[in-house]
């Protein structure tokens, strides 16, 4: 194991919690049971972390297995950084017929021949996400395992999302995707957060979704009941119309914490009063921001209480329609 | 456009009917809650509304309303113009006594003394009470739900001393005069 290795092995220790570490190594599956026993994590953790590289090097890992290492604890822990959601468009006639090793081939392919020095990594997640690591070094150097990228992508689906890409490497990235996955073009979502479980939940709808219907709902436990037989709400009904189209829109109780949405706003100033807007064939040219701590959470407790008419909630549905 | 009326329906027997109107549905519930199991002579039906009108799909099934209290918040604009505007929606016959106005958080903030001289200028204009409540604790919860029973048991014919929601109206009705000014 050479000095780089240890480097990169140290600065990937450095960042893992000290009580992920005895589960991580489990998984990773590359020192011996009698090794892993040997290791006391009571001690401080620079010296769990000598420990674990002299392991390391009495098995004679190298590289490879530290990029392997890095990549569970990533997929393990994906909320720690802030990832991009991209979205393919322009599926060509047989994008639904990719597979996977085609398009595994593929993209290493288009990546290798750009570039003399890459690494890729790719896995398949039990949930069906394909995880791509992937290591960018030039035509003249080595790959920086320092800084490597993650795209997450669930096959057929059109979402992409990406984590820790510098421009200089966006459009080959781009490229590959659009080449591998057999789409005409690929475009930035505009959408970022750094929980990627929430994103993936919400776009890819992996939530209890509620479909619009001419009956209405079925009363569930989380439900304002009256407490007594004596009080009766008199909008009752509409209060349950106005619950129905939040969850429509923005789910039960949406996981995903937005802070902040930009909407750009071009609109014609309608009215019959002689200001400086008399000029009908101009627009209106504005950006509306919404700030929060939860934005798709106060938005939904919003328009349940009818706070906004229903032109303006219209609008703010396509929040979660990307 | 239908207003709502007082003597429309014709009454239960030992049932009182209240209407508690706010706007943002927070103190209706919690005084909702004391005052159904407050009283135990007759029986209270109370009504929970956000704003009037009251929808028309109600009208068959609602009984006759005997006391109306608008629940003013005076931390919040929204709450007095709404207010305000649902007032255009009941007949008239609702003002001899049978309207009264509640208010909370009259100790807090700067605005709330200029909400308040108007919430009482608009129950004086209307000969109706206005009532202060503390809302957050369980207290003055009860103390507001035993306030508002009393006088539903008047606006309801239930009072044992013969008296008629009108003279009590001229006994509580508020007066917004100028010793508002004195401080």
């Amino acid at each position: 194991m050479d000095e780089q290795t240890r480097f990169v092995l140290r600065r990937i220790f450095k960042k893992i919690p000290s009580r992920n570490i005895e589960d991580l190594l489990k998984n990773w599956n590359c020192l011996t049971a009698d090794q892993l026993r040997a290791l006391d994590y009571t001690r401080p953790k620079w010296t769990l972390v000598e420990n674990i590289i002299s392991f390391c090097e009495e098995r004679r890992l190298n590289l490879k297995h530290i990029t392997n290492l890095e990549m569970i604890n990533r997929i393990k822990n994906p909320d720690s950084d802030t990832w991009h959601t991209c979205q393919l468009v322009e599926a060509q006639d047989d994008a639904l017929f990719v597979e996977l090793t085609q398009f595994k081939e593929q993209l290493k392919a288009y990546l290798e021949g750009v570039i003399r020095h890459i690494s890729i990594k790719i896995k398949k997640h039990e949930d069906e996400a394909l995880w791509i690591r992937i290591a960018w070094g030039d035509n003249f150097s080595k790959p920086n395992h320092l800084k490597p990228t993650y795209v997450v992508h669930h096959l057929h689906t059109s979402y992409v999302f990406i984590c820790n890409l510098v421009a200089k490497h966006k459009i080959l990235l781009y490229q590959a995707l659009m080449v591998s996955t057999k789409h005409g073009s690929i475009k930035d979502a505009h959408l970022s957060n750094r929980s990627l479980t929430a994103m993936r939940t919400l776009l890819l709808r992996h939530y209890q979704q509620v479909f619009p219907n001419n009956y209405s709902r079925i009363l569930d436990e989380g439900n304002t009941c009256p407490s007594h037989p004596c009080i009766e709400k008199e909008h009752a009904a509409h209060e349950e119309r106005r619950d129905q189209l939040a969850s429509e829109a923005f789910g039960d109780s949406p996981t995903l914490k937005l802070e902040t949405a930009v909407y750009r706003l071009e609109t014609r100033y309608r009215g019959n009063v002689k200001t400086t807007f008399s000029d009908e064939e101009e627009l209106f040219r504005g950006v509306v921001k919404f700030s929060s701590t939860s934005l798709l959470q106060s938005l939904r407790h919003c328009v349940a209480s009818g706070d906004f008419s229903y032109p303006i909630f219209l609008l703010l549905k396509t929040l979660t329609q990307i | 456009m239908a207003l709502l009326t007082p003597f429309s329906k014709v009454p239960e027997l030992n049932t009182a009917t209240i209407l508690l109107v706010e706007i943002e549905e927070q103190l209706q519930s919690k005084l909702a809650d004391v005052i159904v199991h407050y009283e135990k002579e007759f029986n209270v039906n109370v009504r929970l509304a956000r704003k009037l009108p009251l929808p028309v799909e109600n009208k068959e099934s609602r009984p006759r309303i005997d006391l109306i209290v608008f629940i003013v918040n005076l931390l919040s604009e929204r709450s007095l113009q709404s207010v305000e505007s649902s007032l255009n929606h009941l007949h008239s016959d609702y003002f001899l006594g049978k309207v009264c106005f509640l208010v909370t958080d009259a100790r807090c903030g700067s605005y709330t003394r200029d909400r308040l001289a108007s919430v009482r200028k608009l129950a004086a204009s209307h000969q109706c009470p206005v009532i202060c409540a503390e809302p957050r604790t369980a207290d003055g919860v009860h103390a507001a739900a035993a306030r508002l029973l009393s006088i539903l048991k008047v606006s309801a014919g239930m009072s044992p001393i013969p008296t008629t929601a009108l003279y009590l109206s001229t006994l509580t009705r508020c007066s917004a005069t100028s010793d508002l000014e004195e401080d």
